[in-house]
């Protein structure tokens, strides 16, 4: 065999077309000094802290798959691809991406790694660090960095891949990420049980079982989305036939069951209220149903809703806000900070006002600090998304 | 009775390292330092000018500590079982931190364990036994591997391919920094907020310090396990039906090949496991999970093995059976000293469906360069391990080994892959990084490194070849 | 780039010594690591020079000139190997360290000989005459109970009466007469030197055991020591002296089988052709021999062996590096234990691991010795069996002491004494019937 016909030389070196264009842009707004907003389809802008950026980004027209080799279950997409766009390519390759972060379907790929946003599936599948091989990022000195790779497996160099996910684009801008797929499971099912959060866990914990989503809905949500009005388990089955049924026989054990179509997926992602305020608390997995229980209090108070990733420890805190009053900013304070006091928590959204007074910086300690002065010195990539000081 | 020396800088060093860890736990004669020279990729050799061993974790701190304050700069090692030369310590001090190996804890409730370094990574899937939980990053060397090592290099192993790599395992870590500050990066009880230092830290192969504790994750074992051994009359095949397996949506906790050679290679040594020692290629396939449903799954990798055209496909009847086959697998390497005085180990990846192309390529770089290769791999993943055996004492067969390497690294890298899924860069893999990375995602690690260690004394040498460094520092007004 | 692979050169500082003529066998070694966490006194000691990769490195370093012969810390390393040879279990590359190890010995002691006390023992066990002296002293020590007294000093010298004090039977029996058909070949016995020494019932108990079973037993006039404490010692020409006498009186006998029961003895005459391989006119004769011998448990565990009567104890086994990591022997000493009834086994964590006896290394170097054995008594508390078998009597004399030292209750026993034991209460039961 030829040595040419391994495979088609891939120029691991160039930088793509539009990551060149933007790094020109990038330096021109270091040197005049404008900090410069970074913006996927635009959908979840209300996430995430208040940016002091003078001028935008937009990465929503720079979408498209780069490569896609089904056989690799992998796959390369620009960043302004949206989610619904690889699930429906990926799909028809028997294929997909298990990232359902909540919010719009037709958020975008580099959104959803900037900001580093998993959903129920995340129990079985990980969160975004878990499952992009690499990335093209241009970072806050204009440099077009190639992180990673295409390959599932990598060690080659340090890790500037899982530095950039979760990172909010202040270290440097996605502009192209490459990602691992799985085959879609045989079967796909979801049944929700009623069931408590101590028994749910309990079940997972000690289960042969390993659904692909597990997440208790609390009875508003549960209303919410016609499934009862108790707390329900929503869980996902995948895999073959006799696994799928035997992975029912137990679950029936557990409490009333009823099986609910796949879209009741879709519907939580999109459950929560323009404008809510959302807090997000974690624990290890052994106190989920505990924090489960003073949370679900708290919420119930604000007639909020709440859901858990119990195997992640995880519960997610829905709170409506109406109007902007004082009144009403005084309350939701309340609120909040009754949940922060709750364990680890992480507010993805807020009334813009409200965040400097309630929520504490991000990657503030002296090695983030250095970080972000290693590959962004001017803060010119989303400045104060992380809460850090102007 | 003779013994060499030290200069007088290196015997004050000496007491006061000595006074620390004790006497018996610094080493400074040719003699004792001579075993530190290298690690599992013995081909390389680089004398430490002096060795310590910390014991517990208030030494190591104390260890590194006096070293920034001294400004030298030092080499961790844990068990030396790495295979790119990635702890060799050349004429630094080479820190031991094989001795910190207590299980802090095991929360069988939340199945995780706390742990020091110096842990052998079978050791803790031993502890978590009792439980009913293992440690599931499960490297070839893992009898022997450190669990600080296995951080270090972000290993991997055969089970990767269903489970993740170490990577995926790891909840938080106390890391020591080469300034001697002590950090905590992730976050054990819970999700974290910023960037991810601990994604950072891990596969940074020693270079932004050291770990003083490691928070991982244990898996529950699984409830029902079947080990499969198909063997096939060509390496083409075997590709085929790993192919077919994966496109199928079934996803093995292991699928691994090895070629006819690797297999006479394990079959004349003791950890000889009934491989057919006359096929061309074998795939041992792991599938675990709950039971019902699993021999649905085996059936379809028993049909799909056999379309492709395998030979026989039979099915471990029982654990001790299983665990021959695996063994045969995990001492492979080591087996194949049997046929050759020396060895060189590769660790390439490509595409998965470029395997059967890139089989056929190496073993055209084989007969080109007149070299044995013995190909064992995570077909899987797509990485694989050509082992290259050698007479290192001869010139000729040792330049002609290197090109013949070089060769099939260069092949990996235009066919989309990567030089290294597993063993790390060290020094083996240094200099393929320029092939693979531009001029600025290497500055751009350079960087990464400097907010760890600004004063490079961590593993000094390894990892982004030193002209990356010089030139992002040489030139920051060009990309300002 | 770098323009090559680093290349070796290809020189030997020593020709003309064993570790020379060893180099293919330290060449096998890839420095994969897997050893290390067999070897019990890195486990230990904590330090890679006291491991089996460790030590290859010092021996190739000698082979290369690179450390000189007589470094000292060579010499200290090597010494402390206790040659156990679980290394070569772990291995993958097949390094023969065994043979190593005795090479790196024999090549080290021309330079600087053994301490006097190693001295001294080997001596001793080359010449019968003296050796039956020294256990004539030894048992009428332990039959006037000095040994018992004296086993309470502390240092070296008290451990070695502890030793002694330990040979006490810890078996009773009634006597019997097993009835023998000889189907299964015949039988001769290495009677050896501490066995017939200070464990003689042992040696009896193993001919009733295989007579039991089967094997017709006959006696072999001028046998001397194996030569296996010579060997492991560097005093390899003594071992291979001792070898030619053992195998021109083993020759004399027609026996089909040559039965040792104690693992140190039988893994060197297995080897006597190897020991012999540079001798025209012995290495036929010594392989051909070596192909003769068998430990006791093999010979029985090829019988079944037999049943007996119920003997009703706890039993916790270890097992004796020489048979498992030399002789690779693991299951026949457990089907020896299994055939008798009523006996439970109990299981003994890193039964596998060296108790630190190794032949005379527990007398040169029993600073290690005692750590290599802490952990195994701690193991054999754990069991809270009130015997742990084990086939060698180095083995029995370690653990028997530090059981003893340790006040602990638990004795040490062969395994073949409980058979015999259990053939004896079978007899006493038929009588009584």
């Amino acid at each position: 065999m030829a040595r040419g016909t391994v495979g088609a030389l891939v120029s691991v070196h160039a930088a793509s077309e539009i990551a060149t264009v933007l790094a020109d842009r990038v330096r021109s707004a270091r040197a005049a000094g404008t900090p410069l907003r970074i913006v996927g389809g635009g959908h979840w802008l209300d996430a995430g802290r208040p940016c002091r950026a003078l001028e935008t980004i937009s990465l929503a027209e720079d979408a498209g798959i780069v490569e896609y080799e089904p056989g690799d279950l992998t796959l390369t997409a620009r960043a302004g691809t949206t989610l619904a766009d690889l699930a429906r390519i990926t799909r028809a390759e028997g294929q997909w991406l298990p990232l359902d972060p909540f919010g719009s379907a037709t958020g975008t790929l580099g959104a959803t790694v900037a900001t580093g946003s998993a959903g129920p599936l995340a129990s079985a599948f990980g969160t975004p660090r878990d499952q992009v091989l690499g990335c093209e990022i241009v970072t806050g000195t204009a440099d077009v960095v190639r992180a990673g790779g295409r390959v599932v497996k990598n060690v080659a160099g340090y890790d500037l891949t899982r530095l950039n996910v979760g990172a909010w684009g202040t270290l440097g801008v996605l502009t192209e990420i490459s990602v691992r797929l799985r085959a879609l499971p045989e079967m796909d099912r979801t049944f929700a049980v009623e069931v408590s959060a101590a028994d749910g866990w309990t079940w997972l914990r000690a289960s042969e079982f390993t659904p692909m989503a597990a997440e208790l809905m609390s009875p508003a949500l549960g209303a919410l989305l016609a499934v009862g009005d108790a707390a329900v388990l929503l869980v996902r089955l995948g895999g073959n036939e006799a696994l799928v049924r035997g992975a029912v026989e137990s679950l029936a054990a557990l409490g009333p069951m009823r099986e609910v179509p796949a879209s009741m997926w879709e519907a939580l992602a999109a459950a929560e209220p323009p404008g809510s305020a959302v807090v997000r608390l974690s624990t290890a997995p052994s106190r989920t149903a505990a924090l489960w229980e003073r949370a679900s209090a708290i919420v119930e108070r604000a007639r909020g809703s709440a859901h858990a990733t119990l195997t992640r420890g995880v519960v997610r805190c829905i709170l409506p806000v109406s109007g902007d009053g004082d009144e009403e900013h005084a309350r939701l304070r309340g609120m909040v900070g009754a949940l922060q006091n709750l364990g680890t928590a992480i507010v993805e959204r807020l009334p813009a006002s409200l965040w400097p007074a309630i929520v504490a910086p991000a990657a503030v300690d002296p090695l983030s600090v250095r970080v972000r002065n290693a590959f962004d010195p001017d803060r010119i990539l989303n400045p104060g998304i992380l809460g850090e000081p102007a | 009775m003779t013994a060499s020396t030290l200069p007088h800088a290196d015997a004050a060093l000496q007491a006061r390292l000595a006074a620390i860890v004790g006497e018996r736990r610094v080493l400074v004669r040719a003699g004792e330092l001579r075993t530190y020279e290298s690690d599992g990729l013995p081909g390389y050799h680089a004398r430490p000018s002096i060795g310590v061993f910390p014991g517990t974790r208030d030494e190591t701190i104390a260890v590194v500590r006096l070293l920034a304050e001294l400004g030298m700069p030092f080499v961790p090692r844990g068990a030396g079982t790495g295979l790119s030369g990635g702890a060799l310590a050349e004429g630094v001090v080479l820190l031991g931190l094989h001795r910190l190996t207590r299980i802090i804890s095991i929360d069988a409730e939340d199945q995780r364990a706390l742990v020091e370094p110096g842990v052998v990574n079978a050791a803790l899937s031993r502890a978590a036994a009792p439980f009913g939980l293992h440690y599931a990053p499960d490297p070839s060397s893992q009898t022997a591997c450190t669990i600080g090592g296995n951080v270090a290099e972000n290993a991997g192993g055969p089970h990767c391919l269903k489970y993740g790599v170490t990577l995926n395992h790891v909840l938080a870590l106390t890391a020591l920094l080469p300034n001697g500050d002590v950090v905590t990066l992730g976050n054990a009880d819970g999700e974290c907020e910023g960037y991810d230092l601990l994604g950072a830290f891990i596969g940074s192969e020693g270079c932004f310090g050291v770990a003083l504790d490691v928070t991982v994750r244990l898996a529950r074992n699984p409830q029902a396990v079947r080990t499969l051994l198909a063997d096939f009359s060509s390496l083409d095949a075997a590709a085929h039906a790993v192919s077919a397996i994966v496109a199928a949506g079934i996803v093995p906790a292991a699928m691994e090949m090895m070629d006819g050679p690797t297999i006479q290679a394990v079959e004349a040594s003791i950890y000889a496991a009934g491989y057919p020692v006359d096929a061309a290629a074998i795939l041992l396939i792991e599938l675990d999970g709950a039971a019902a449903g699993i021999d649905a799954d085996a059936d379809r990798v028993a049909a799909f093995c056999r379309e492709a055209g395998a030979r026989g496909v039979r099915t471990a009847s029982d654990p001790a059976e299983r665990a021959r086959l695996w063994q045969g697998r995990k001492k492979a390497f080591g087996a194949m000293g049997r046929i050759s005085p020396h060895l060189v180990v590769q660790d390439a990846v490509v595409p998965r469906t470029k395997l059967p192309a890139m089989l056929a390529e190496i073993a055209r770089v084989a007969a080109e360069y007149r070299v044995k290769v013995c190909n064992v791999f995570h077909a899987g993943d797509g990485n694989l391990h050509p082992n290259i055996g050698y007479d290192a004492t001869s010139p000729d067969e040792s330049a002609r080994v290197h090109a013949a390497m070089a060769a099939i690294m260069q092949a990996c890298v235009a066919a989309g892959g990567t030089i290294t899924g597993e063993h790390g860069v060290g020094i083996d893999k240094l200099p393929y990084m320029d092939s693979l990375f531009s001029p600025a995602t290497l500055g751009a690690m350079c960087a990464l490194r400097d907010v760890f260690d600004p004063a490079r004394r961590a593993n000094p040498g390894k990892v982004v070849p030193m002209h990356s460094c010089r030139e992002w520092h040489a030139a920051p007004s060009a990309r300002s | 780039m770098k323009s090559s692979l680093p290349t070796i050169p290809d020189t030997c500082a020593i020709p003309g010594t064993p570790l020379s003529d060893a180099r293919a066998g330290i060449d096998a070694c890839v420095h994969c690591g897997f050893c290390l966490q067999a070897c019990p006194t890195y486990l230990t000691l904590e330090d890679e020079n006291d491991s089996p990769r460790g030590r290859i490195v010092l021996m190739r370093a000698l082979v290369d000139g690179s450390l000189p012969v007589d470094d000292g810390d060579v010499r200290t390393h090597i010494d402390r190997c206790l040659g156990c040879r679980a290394c070569e279990t772990a291995c993958p590359s097949g390094v023969p360290y065994g043979h190593l190890l005795e090479a790196t010995r024999a090549t080290l002691t021309r330079v600087k000989p053994n301490p006097p006390v190693a001295r001294l023992i080997l001596f001793a066990f080359a010449r019968p005459a003296l050796l039956r002296l020294v256990m004539l002293g030894g048992r009428i020590a332990r039959a006037t109970r000095m040994s018992r007294l004296l086993s309470r000093l502390p240092g070296r010298f008290g451990f070695a009466m502890a030793m002694l004090e330990s040979t006490r039977s810890a078996v009773k029996r009634a006597r019997y007469v097993p009835r023998s058909d000889a189907e299964r070949g015949t039988a001769t016995l290495l009677t050896g030197c501490v066995m017939e020494g200070l464990f003689a019932p042992t040696n009896r108990a193993t001919e009733r055991a295989l007579s039991a079973n089967g094997y017709a037993m006959t006696a072999t006039a001028g046998q001397r020591c194996c030569g296996a404490l010579h060997a492991h010692a560097g005093d390899d020409e003594g071992a291979r002296q001792l070898a030619r006498a053992n195998i021109a009186a083993f020759e004399r006998s027609r026996a089909d089988y040559i039965v040792v029961n104690a693992a140190g003895c039988g893994a060197m005459m297995k080897e006597y052709g190897q020991l012999l391989a540079g001798d025209a006119a012995w290495h036929e004769r010594a392989a051909k021999l070596a192909s003769r011998v068998r430990d006791v448990s093999e010979l029985l565990a090829e019988a079944g062996p037999r049943p007996g009567g119920a003997l009703p104890v706890k039993v916790t086994y270890d097992a004796p590096c020489h048979l498992l990591h030399a002789q690779r022997l693991a299951t026949p000493p457990l089907r020896v234990l299994a055939a008798v009834p009523g006996l439970e086994l109990v299981p003994l964590d890193g039964s596998e691991h060296c108790c630190g006896s190794a032949g005379i290394y527990n007398l040169i170097e029993p600073d290690v010795s005692d750590r290599v054995l802490a952990p195994k008594l701690a193991n054999i508390a754990a069991t809270r069996a009130p015997m742990v078998a084990t086939g060698n009597p180095g083995c029995l004399m370690q653990i028997g002491a530090g059981l003893h030292r340790a006040g602990m209750t638990c004795r040490a026993v062969h395994p073949v004494d409980l058979l015999d034991a259990s053939y004896a209460a079978q007899a006493a039961a038929e009588r009584g019937s």
